[in-house]
């Protein structure tokens, strides 16, 4: 015992730099497996505070490109509409017709799949392996894990820690997270970030055959559990054949400057546990 | 002033340096062209290189690893900047005595700095410590092996930025010499 104590005492501090280590890497571990820990994040009050009060200060700044920014979805907001009011004109005359023959159209109830909500971007980061942005909204307005966030252009991420009145952001830039995607109705895959360039992203699973312009666009698909369908993800800038398994990499420029982040919408999917539960329930099967 | 309280105003100090302006800066405008990855500095470690010469190791290790917890739970790095600080606040007992001339429990009182070790010194003992900081940092958090390059060029780039800053901090945070005046 006399021993023991003693050596304890000779290697106490070895003792206490190993514990700590292990500690770290037990920490470390945690957010790579289960869904991570909200004390250390920064969705914490203190440090979701701080980022508040530096936020409120730096905030003026960035009105400028945050007006532009909202300038440009309105106009293709309003181009959407002009879209879909042309194809109601079309419709309403086709359901006339078809009331008169049967009533087929009655069993679909129309419902707000995705709720969205709006919040500012406290923080931001673009330089890490794994990005992550916190925005001034959390589980007090409704916010939870595993919602989609989507800035004015196109996909930013999804809802990672939630804490009362913050939540923090795991962002498409990251090695943890891959969106499925759609190439012009023609070809379906993921995009995945390769950790360079904060403003490249990468689509991989998209087969050799298919013909990939420089310019085209890659947008969310439905198989999605997280996104809405039809978000724009980014432009295609280079293809490259990868020889060993007849696909191809296909480089995006991102629709989403994660650099210069202001504003972002929470998306909620009401459909979304339904929709686990039938998957889940067919896989135990 | 006390000890403990310079210590403590230096913690808060650094820490929202490094947090609130240095993490936000991303060095893009030359790294946007070529495939070079995107870094920051990291001037945090400063904290433990600059904490007087006869504190003992079990309150290196525990404020190493407090300053690390708290950079990390303002970047959601989760453990990575906390594993790095340990590391650095073990070694930096061994890699004092190595460098100073005499015995450390003779240096009573005064604390790591260009003044009480001379530039040269100072420079090599933070330059040392801050390169294993920046490397074991970016290894954990790349987690592979596949792109040891990367690893490495984030960890020069970074650690060339941070001495820099560290620089840049000394000169303007040490107390200058004036009696020659």
């Amino acid at each position: 015992m006399r021993n023991f104590i003693f050596f304890i005492r000779r290697f106490f501090n070895l003792i206490l730099f190993l514990t700590l280590e292990v500690m770290c890497i037990v920490m470390i571990e945690r957010t790579n497996t289960l869904q991570g820990n909200d004390i250390v994040s920064s969705a914490n009050a203190v440090s979701g505070l701080v980022y508040k009060k530096q936020n409120d200060v730096v905030y003026y700044f960035g009105l400028r490109r945050m007006n532009d920014s909202l300038q440009n979805e309105n106009a293709r907001l309003r181009q959407i509409i002009e879209q879909y009011r042309s194809l109601d004109t079309l419709s309403d005359s086709l359901v006339k017709t078809k009331t008169q023959v049967g009533d087929t159209a009655k069993h679909i109830v129309r419902y707000a799949e995705y709720v969205y909500r709006t919040a500012r971007v406290i923080n931001n980061s673009v330089n890490a392996t794994d990005n992550f942005i916190t925005i001034n909204r959390g589980s007090r307005h409704g916010i939870g894990k595993n919602m989609a966030v989507l800035s004015g252009s196109g996909v930013v991420g999804r809802v990672e820690h939630v804490s009362a009145n913050y939540s923090s952001i795991l962002s498409v830039l990251s090695a943890k997270q891959r969106v499925s995607a759609r190439l012009k109705n023609i070809a379906n895959g993921f995009v995945v970030w390769e950790g360079k360039n904060p403003r490249v992203l990468t689509m991989i699973d998209v087969p050799q055959q298919v013909e990939v312009k420089k310019g085209d666009s890659v947008f969310t698909n439905s198989y999605s559990l997280y996104f809405p369908p039809e978000v724009l993800i980014g432009t295609v800038i280079k293809t490259e054949p990868i020889k060993k398994n007849a696909m191809q990499h296909i480089y995006l420029k991102s629709s989403t400057d994660f650099a210069n982040l202001q504003y972002v919408y929470v998306v909620e999917n009401k459909m979304r546990q339904e929709k686990t539960q039938l998957e889940d329930s067919s896989i135990k099967k | 002033m006390n000890v403990y309280l310079k210590n403590i105003l230096r913690f808060c100090i650094i820490v929202s340096l490094q947090v609130l302006i240095l993490n936000k800066i991303t060095l893009r405008w030359w790294s946007e062209p070529s495939g070079f990855p995107v870094f920051i500095p990291y001037i945090y470690p400063l904290f433990i290189l600059l904490l007087p010469f006869e504190t003992p190791v079990w309150a290196l290790l525990v404020s190493g690893f407090v300053l690390g917890a708290t950079v990390d739970s303002f970047g959601n790095t989760a453990g990575m900047h906390a594993c790095a600080t340990v590391l650095i606040a073990y070694l930096r007992t061994n890699v004092l005595s190595a460098l100073l001339p005499r015995n450390l429990s003779e240096y009573s009182g005064l604390q790591p700095s260009t003044k009480n070790m001379g530039w040269m010194p100072f420079l090599v003992y933070s330059a040392f410590l801050i390169i294993l900081h920046h490397l074991l940092f970016f290894s954990v958090e790349l987690w592979n092996l596949s792109n040891i390059g990367q690893l490495l060029l984030k960890t020069a780039a970074s650690a060339a930025t941070s001495m820099l800053f560290i620089i840049v901090y000394l000169l303007l945070f040490t107390k200058q010499d004036n009696s020659r005046f």
